[in-house]
């Protein structure tokens, strides 16, 4: 199952968009680099979590899965 | 110690099956194969720029050379430069295309954005060295400050990291279209461990992308007055620093994992949904656990302080369950075929390889770099040892002896299957990485000693009009000599990985040493496999002894300070 | 059905054991440098200061985090290190915070700064720590000579002028560190218990001279 793939993906995200959030809600943490790279990064991953998704469904009918 | 009998089976290297690494990568396209040599030389001239800058600055700082201030700072510049930024990131982007093809087994896809990607970095690399060169010396993190007066070097050193930035995001999105291909084809539904991890680590190399421009757009807008001054760069740049601490650990144990399979046959015996965890565990702990960079710095609020210092306890949690998983993989393949002794098991791996040798050796420099690291990242030891020469003590023990000592492994198996030319003379290459790592020890003790005691970083004249401890300028002269022999044993590895490069096909490529350890889940794990346990049991008591020490130490200073080297 | 594995090559052993370094916190806490409650004694360095806990004044260029203005608190120290040179320096080059207060003393216009009192030689931790000031500028501190007492506390009040440096005092078998950055002040209270001729230097690459940026501290 590809299914365990996505969800880690997924705990990328959610730690990262918490870090990120963090650190946009506190301010005078005082990094607010931190937003912009893992809050970015957490937007990417997500991303690619659902293409990840989406990827497996985009292989046409007439082919057979090898494995 | 026993080791493995000799009628254990033996077979030639795992590349020569129909799925083997080389084999795949020998089939490559032509374009792609053009790509990946260009990559690869780069790397490897990014890398010998780096070597003799940072020889040159070692021998300079040891008194065995004698530079004006500025060359001397532009030396450290171009060392840093080279090896930390378009080395280690060159490399990269590399051996995630060659391993990415390898995987789709039909090639690059998003070509030309891999093709931008490396005109983009080849490009950067060339900006970057020539202003490291010429301009005001900044030292690898490019600091403004050091350059209000002279905008043109600053605007032109960060120009360099966009560009290579921007060359790792491409280069990222054709590794990341290419491990896709399978499943779009149908033709498989899930990744394998190292096809996830090439994945999560494509994502990452973008990730560290976001963060140098994050850190280096600000310099390159103020220098071209469309911004104002980066007065928040050491904070930026810290996330990169920590990004680049640990992306190319993770590259690294990636790599671990593809080389075993090669040299032994092995792959986890403990499925590769673990190996998934651990390889996403590399991005779920190594962000949350950057802060401890930042112990000196005054405006680090109280509760980040604590917050860090805790987190930072789990920064090595990945890179050990790895090397846990490695090891048993190996010790219980290794038992099932015969092995007997505590560690004899390892004697029957194909040391003669230097692919072997080159891994076996970083494992050995990653468990003595983690310990210190551990005494480091302790926020009380910071006003001590923080910003002193303990750091390059330590961290040379990763950067040469773990990641350059494995990515040149991964040459070593790569390059004669890419251009069907044979490796340069094996059995020298596979005696250079003790030779490195001895050198890498004498480097390391004697610089974390001299860190310990108070040599700062980055000064090449440590007299202080004679007011410093005698001791200093001796324990600088070991550091030049534990250099010297390090630098000259990776030469010739470089040399030979170069030579290999550049050999093409004038002789027929030859199969090196490998063992076939592979047997069937069934009889795996029955017997004991103790390596991994113990080998990390004695790093936490060195740890232990080391963290002691460095309190003992701090603690006894004729000295009671209360702020712990920050404002509170 | 059992599972035929020895514990040491089964999967939850082999996750376990990533977590191997975190039993580092034994040794943090037996030192009192546990980030948690849990385990967390005071060090002998901390139970042994006298002082009280002193306070950063920094802030960035946009403001400090404890909301004074960045701007005013590093003008107000810039003011206060031309009083505390002008108040105690000596025919020397030195600045030596004890020395006006035999002539006679007076304030020298921090908030909460005191002086020293006569000077009785090696007391260990005189009750109140006698305020002094660093500057750190490409490329020397002010003062580059201090003269300080043995046992007596110092409230260190330090900020880089320009541009980021590190004020390191070494003492003997290590040095103590600490980073500043411009316009940030950083304050420490510090007791020398020996008497000594220390040296401090930068730690923070800041251009061409950086080598030889250095200065004493002369502890009697």
């Amino acid at each position: 199952m590809k299914n365990h793939e996505i969800l880690l993906m997924l705990a990328i995200v959610a730690v990262w968009a918490v870090l990120a959030a963090v650190y946009a809600f506190v301010p005078s943490l005082g990094m607010p680099g931190y937003v912009r790279v893992w809050g970015g990064g957490a937007l990417l991953f997500l991303l690619l979590a659902a293409v990840l998704a989406l990827a497996g469904q985009g292989r046409s009918a007439g082919e057979t899965p090898r494995s | 110690m026993d080791i493995i009998p000799q009628d254990a089976p033996v077979a030639a290297a795992p590349g020569r099956t129909a799925h083997g690494l080389t084999v795949r990568i020998r089939t490559l396209p032509r374009p792609d194969k053009a790509l990946l040599n260009l990559l690869f030389g780069a790397a490897l001239l990014a890398l010998v720029l780096g070597l003799a800058g940072g020889l040159l600055t070692a021998l300079a700082r040891a008194g065995a050379l004698r530079f004006y201030s500025d060359d001397a700072y532009r030396l450290l510049t171009l060392h840093g430069v080279s090896v930390f930024f378009y080395w280690l990131y060159l490399i990269q982007a590399a051996l995630l295309l060659a391993l990415a093809a390898a995987e789709n087994g039909r090639g690059l896809a998003l070509r030309p954005a891999a093709w931008a990607g490396a005109a983009l970095m080849l490009t950067g690399f060339a900006v970057s060295e020539w202003i490291s060169a010429t301009g005001t010396p900044l030292l690898y993190d490019g600091s403004p400050e050091l350059a209000v007066d002279d905008p043109r070097s600053v605007g032109v050193f960060a120009l360099g990291y966009l560009l290579l930035a921007a060359g790792l995001a491409a280069s990222a999105a054709s590794g990341i279209a290419t491990l896709l291909q399978p499943r779009r084809r149908g033709e498989t539904e899930e990744f394998g461990a190292v096809g996830f991890a090439l994945f999560a680590w494509a994502g990452f190399l973008i990730v560290s992308a976001i963060a140098a421009t994050n850190a280096f757009l600000p310099g390159l807008l103020w220098a071209l007055g469309a911004g104002p001054f980066p007065a928040d760069h050491g904070t930026e740049w810290h996330i990169l620093f920590h990004n680049l601490h640990y992306l190319p650990l993770m590259a690294t144990v990636l790599v671990w994992y593809v080389l075993t399979e090669h040299l032994t046959g092995v792959t986890s015996i403990h499925g590769a949904r673990l190996s998934k965890i651990v390889f996403a565990a590399y991005l779920v702990f190594v962000p949350p656990t950057s802060l401890y960079h930042m112990f000196l710095e005054p405006t680090l609020s109280d509760g980040v302080r604590v917050v860090g210092s805790l987190l930072s306890l789990f920064v090595s949690v990945p890179t050990l369950a790895a090397f846990a998983i490695i090891v048993s993989s190996l010790e219980a393949s290794a038992r099932a075929h015969g092995a007997t002794g505590f560690l004899g098991w390892m004697r029957g791996l194909p040391w003669s390889n230097p692919a072997m040798a080159n891994m076996g050796w970083a494992v050995v420099n990653m468990m003595a770099g983690l310990t210190f690291a551990f005494v480091l990242i302790q926020g009380d030891l910071a006003p001590m040892l923080s910003d002193t020469f303990f750091v390059p003590g330590y961290f040379h023990l990763f950067a040469v002896g773990v990641l350059t000592q494995t990515f040149l492994a991964a040459l070593m198996v790569m390059l004669p299957a890419l251009n069907g030319g044979p490796l340069w003379r094996p059995a020298l290459l596979a005696r250079m990485p003790a030779l490195v790592t001895a050198g890498l020890f004498l480097f390391a003790a004697a610089g974390i000693a001299a860190g310990t005691m108070g040599v700062p970083r980055r000064v090449f004249d440590i007299g202080y009009g004679g007011l410093a401890p005698a001791a200093w300028p001796v324990l600088m002269a070991l550091v030049g000599i534990g250099a010297s022999l390090f630098a000259a044993a990776l030469s010739v590895s470089v040399y030979g990985v170069v030579r290999t490069l550049l050999s093409g096909r004038k002789a027929p490529a030859t199969d090196l040493t490998a063992v076939a350890w592979r047997v069937e889940p069934s009889r795996i794990g029955t017997a004991p496999a103790w390596t991994g346990p113990v080998s990390i049991a004695a790093l936490v008591a060195a740890m232990y002894v080391f963290t002691i020490a460095a309190f003992q130490l701090i603690q006894s200073l004729p000295i009671a300070a209360i702020g712990g080297g920050h404002g509170h | 059905m059992p599972d035929p594995r020895h514990f040491t090559t089964r999967r939850g052993f082999i996750a376990g054991l990533g977590f191997g370094a975190v039993s580092l916190y034994g040794a943090w806490a037996a030192y009192g440098a546990a980030p948690l409650p849990f385990g967390h004694t005071p060090s002998a360095a901390r139970a042994s200061e006298p002082v009280p806990q002193v306070h950063d004044h920094g802030g960035s260029a946009a403001g400090s985090h404890d909301g004074h203005p960045a701007a005013a608190t590093a003008e107000s120290f810039r003011l206060d290190h031309e009083a505390f040179l002008r108040t105690y320096g000596q025919p020397d080059g030195s600045v030596d915070p004890h020395a006006a207060s035999h002539a006679g003393g007076h304030s020298h216009g921090t908030a909460n700064g005191s002086h020293a009192d006569g000077g009785h030689g090696n007391h260990i931790a005189a009750a109140e720590p006698v305020t002094v000031y660093l500057m750190a500028q490409r490329f020397a501190y002010s003062p580059d000579l201090l003269r300080l007492k043995a046992g007596q506390a110092y409230r260190f009040r330090m900020m880089a002028d320009d541009i980021t440096h590190g004020a390191s005092i070494q003492l003997g078998m290590a040095s103590r560190i600490v980073r500043l950055r411009p316009n940030i002040v950083s304050e420490q209270t510090v007791t020398f218990t020996k008497p000594g001729e220390y040296l401090v230097y930068c730690t923070v690459y800041c251009g061409q001279a950086h080598d030889a940026m250095q200065g004493r501290i002369v502890v009697v």
